[in-house]
């Protein structure tokens, strides 16, 4: 089995639709299984309309508390967090000496450990869930992060773990990630030991940049690129732009797909029932969306199934 | 200025889903007040992504480079006793054989490893994992860009995020354009920590759609007023029976100030890097309503002078 990842650096370039394009595109010929990798704004599962089967709460870290009435105010716990996230709330709660500001709290427990009358305590917090949910084009795991945790790398974890197990009973040959924009701690968690990076990228200066540096972490990470060029005819441009940086870097481009309003209506054109395939040959941006996933396909030679 | 609150008023162009324009609307929102005349810094707290210094021309930066602390191991001292490892909330601590192995991508910094070593074999030296860059864009102080960039590779954006926000509230500004990363989790929330207003930055669509209700709840659980900003609007985008994007607005109790219509020519000169605001009459109208709300919304906590 091959894992793909789709991702962008810039948000918004279109990783949720190109991923869900392909899964169509692919379900054809090979047996997917899928990932939203996205664990801050999942969309894939509204893309491919997914019915969900079971979520199971993702523990997450922890957030200090401080007992007012056990605290003796003598401000050890002040000096020890690193974060700035005691303060004192002052006149705003004149018999508080020292609170916690959860939203600043890393949950590392100096305060806890440097208070002498152990008025600190850690309580552990719901980081999100993990779910796991069917699609007509194969079944998907994906993550919803609760606001504010810093635990999404360890959900996306979670979550391709779920989806590895999806495409394990259901011998699939493929399991499609649809990644995170960035290139912080989801977007190495999501791409790290794939076997190809897809990047979608845009003709924009933005686009170019952010391509850039997420290529650079893919090759520090040892995983392949390649590139799909979306809204290819937005910036003549940009897209040379965007076209030189592949050669300059011996990245293959292996799509250009133009900005077309049928690729927006694709999805609920589907939900009507209309087949994938008569959707696909009907207008030059899904045709081209179609066209880049047999290259990558014949790239990574995927068994037919 | 005739401030009376010596803080700057501080925005946040935020969203949930990415490419909604947060950084057109940062960039040109931020050009527009310091055109009339107000003291503005600009910070690009889209670590991963920088994009704001694509959009202007700026005199020289001064760099400061992030350090967050990595713990070295004193192998004569250590005896793996494992109350390091017991003690760190991150897993970034574990006993090999005779000695402890320290993994940097864990580790928060929050030194309580040294605190808890009975032999203080732990001790803790500065290591790089990006940079701020701050440059003057017009006259020096009247548009100041304030840029974070992570290192590739590195994990600990927030501390960034905090670096940068930290510089730019040094440059004595009346407003702080926040431009800030997509999504809800730590770094979003370290962008946008203490604005006194977020601008969410949407588009009516399904995925669209989606986000803004996580951003909505994220902007409510840390009581900051919000307030939306459409891009792209289609042309039913102004009657409410058509556009989902006003019902739930409408449903969460948000108003949406202005909206900006899908424009190819817009699409075209953001992609060359260019401002659109002298190109376009609409952004600009769009922007001074933004504007306009913003004093007004912030009025209660700040007076606001005209300049």
């Amino acid at each position: 089995m091959k894992t793909i990842v789709v991702a962008s650096g810039k948000g918004g370039t279109g990783k949720t639709t190109m991923t869900a394009l392909f899964a169509h595109a692919a379900a054809g010929t090979s047996r997917i299984a899928l990932a939203d990798a996205d664990v801050e704004a999942s969309n894939l599962p509204i893309a491919l309309m997914a019915q969900p089967v079971s979520c199971e709460a993702f523990a997450g870290g922890s957030v200090a508390n401080i007992d007012p009435g056990l605290c003796a105010g003598c401000g050890a716990c002040i000096r020890a967090c690193r974060f700035g996230a005691i303060y004192t709330p002052g006149e705003a709660d004149p018999f508080t000496p020292f609170a916690v500001d959860p939203w600043s709290c890393e949950g590392c427990g100096a305060c806890a450990y440097v208070c002498a009358v152990d008025a600190i305590s850690l309580e552990h917090l719901q980081a999100g869930e993990a779910c796991t949910a069917t699609s007509t084009v194969g079944p998907l795991a994906f993550g919803q992060l609760a606001a504010g945790q810093d635990l999404s790398g360890r959900l996306v974890t979670e979550v391709r773990e779920r989806a590895s197990r999806l495409a394990e009973e259901s011998l699939a040959d493929v399991l499609l990630i649809d990644g995170p924009p960035g290139v912080g701690c989801p977007t190495i968690a999501a791409i790290t030991n794939t076997d190809q990076l897809v990047a979608i990228a845009e003709p924009t200066v933005s686009g170019a940049h952010d391509l850039g540096r997420l290529a650079d972490l893919a090759d520090r990470l040892g995983v392949p690129v390649a590139v799909v060029l979306n809204k290819s005819d937005l910036s003549a441009e940009g897209a040379d732009q965007i076209r030189a940086m592949c050669r300059d870097r011996g990245t293959p481009l292996l799509g250009e797909v133009p900005f077309d309003p049928a690729v927006a209506r694709f999805l609920g054109q589907l939900a009507c029932g209309i087949e994938p395939g008569t959707l696909f040959a009907s207008s030059p941006g899904l045709k081209a969306a179609a066209d880049a996933w047999v290259r990558i396909a014949g790239s990574l030679e995927l068994a037919r199934a | 200025m005739t401030d009376v609150d010596a803080r700057p008023i501080t925005v946040a162009v935020a969203s949930g889903k990415g490419g909604t324009g947060k950084t057109l609307v940062a960039t040109n929102l931020a050009w527009m007040l310091a055109r009339e005349g107000r003291l503005v810094t600009l910070v690009d707290c889209d670590v991963q992504a920088p994009n704001d210094h694509l959009f202007f021309e700026t005199g020289e930066a001064q760099v400061t480079e992030v350090f967050v602390p990595h713990i070295e191991v004193d192998a004569e001292r250590c005896t793996a006793c494992g109350a390091c490892r017991d003690a760190c909330a991150y897993g970034a601590l574990r006993v090999l054989g005779s000695t402890v192995m320290v993994f940097d991508e864990l580790c928060h910094g929050c030194g309580l490893c040294l605190s808890v070593c009975p032999q203080l074999a732990l001790t803790e030296t500065p290591r790089r994992i990006g940079e701020v860059r701050r440059a003057d864009v017009l006259a020096p102080g009247a548009l100041v860009l304030v840029g974070g960039r992570i290192d590739i590779g590195e994990v600990r954006s927030p501390e960034v995020v905090r670096v940068a926000r930290e510089r730019a509230l040094r440059e004595h500004a009346d407003v702080i354009v926040l431009d800030t990363p997509p999504g809800v989790a730590c770094t979003a929330v370290a962008s946008v920590h203490g604005a006194d207003l977020l601008l969410l930055v949407s588009e009516d669509t399904p995925f669209g759609l989606h986000d803004l209700r996580l951003s909505i709840d994220l902007a409510q659980e840390l009581g900051i007023p919000a307030a939306v900003m459409e891009n792209r609007a289609g042309p039913m985008a102004e009657d409410p029976s058509r556009s989902m994007l006003e019902t739930l607005c409408f449903e969460r109790g948000v108003p949406i100030w202005a909206r900006i219509p899908f424009d190819r020519r817009i699409a075209e000169t953001y992609a060359r890097g260019g401002l659109v605001l002298d190109e376009s009459e609409r952004v600009q109208r769009a922007l001074a309503d933004v504007a306009d709300a913003m004093w007004r919304q912030v009025g209660a906590t700040h007076e606001v002078g005209t300049p």
